[in-house]
């Protein structure tokens, strides 16, 4: 092998791992991969106790598969110690279920939560869709949801089609109603 | 008396770190070892045996619970990753393209070792007729 052939292979070796490092570093860690969304897999089902609040018009408890293939969902994962991103986007849930709660249900999941604390947070708000209680966070395994805030968008089929981690913003939320809306 | 007190501090420190280590009485040694091979999904860089976070305790107690109903290792971890893909595992499988992150060193450590080898191998002696004119050059008058 001529030495300036084997001078150009450690040019490219090298040139290989610097192009490495640089895809390796630009990549955000933060940005996880939702097995259910990608492969649009059927929204996971459970049945949780409402909080008191919405047992009137909703019963004892919610089974989610009640409700899915006939309207899309917007699944949010909550809990009131999950400041500020639970709390700046509250107000932007409560806005756009009033707008849309003809097409679309929405459901709140109070995961590892008290209670007490869980109602005070409703009541700050004025949440007015359902609410259900998962003081464990079994629910938030099934959908592999990394931490509190987590919204899931599951489509008229029942299939997750979206999974937004961190705060929602009117704008995506929109964006992800229209994916799912008819 | 100071060798004793160092003794005691040694065995204080070693005594500490026991209790740290050893499990809560309540979950058995068999679930922190399989959640030892779990990342905890809020933490960085933390595995589900390790953290305190709300989803790793319970992550705990469904490896406890599925133990319980006779589930093996092997399924444990699939239940897991069934929901959080591959990500929630410790080590990379060894298969597909994460099997490069397991062979790549040990190729790394075989081109080492030929390096140094051809390195530090041993010279050849120099061509006779390159000695001779060698020398010839050094008895020329200068």
């Amino acid at each position: 092998m001529g030495s300036s052939v084997r001078n150009w292979l450690w040019l490219l070796l090298v040139l290989a791992l610097g192009g490495l490092f640089y895809w390796g570093m630009k990549r955000n860690p933060k940005e996880l991969p939702s097995v259910l969304a990608k492969e649009r897999r059927p929204a996971p089902d459970f049945t949780l106790p409402l909080l008191p609040p919405y047992r009137e018009e909703w019963g004892e408890a919610l089974r989610l598969s009640d409700y899915l293939g006939k309207k899309p969902i917007v699944l949010n994962f909550w809990a009131s110690w999950c400041y500020p991103a639970c709390y700046e986007e509250a107000p932007v849930l409560e806005a756009t279920w009033r707008r849309y709660k003809d097409q679309v249900l929405f459901v709140g999941i109070n995961t590892q939560d008290k209670e007490g604390e869980a109602l005070r947070f409703i009541q700050q708000f004025g949440l007015t869709f359902p609410q259900v209680f998962d003081p464990r966070g079994r629910v938030g395994v099934d959908y592999g949801m990394y931490g509190v805030p987590e919204t899931f968008l599951i489509d008229g089929e029942g299939r997750v089609r979206v999974r937004h981690a961190g705060a929602i913003d009117q704008a995506s939320l929109e964006g992800y109603l229209k994916e799912v809306l008819p | 008396m100071r060798a004793w007190a160092l003794w005691f501090l040694f065995f204080l420190g070693a005594w500490a770190q026991g209790g740290l280590t050893s499990p809560p009485p309540d979950l058995s040694p068999e679930v922190f070892a399989i959640a030892r091979e779990l990342r905890c999904p809020v933490c960085q860089g933390e595995s589900a045996a390790e953290s305190n976070s709300g989803v790793a305790v319970e992550m705990r107690r469904l490896i406890a619970e599925m133990l319980g109903e006779g589930k093996t290792k092997d399924e444990i971890k699939a239940f897991f990753v069934e929901r959080y893909g591959e990500w929630i595992l410790y080590e990379p499988p060894k298969r597909g393209v994460t099997l490069w992150v397991w062979l790549l060193p040990v190729l790394g450590l075989i081109l080492l070792g030929l390096g140094l080898f051809a390195y530090f191998r041993p010279k050849k002696p120099l061509p006779p007729e390159l000695l001779e004119e060698a020398e010839r050059r050094l008895k020329e008058p200068q």
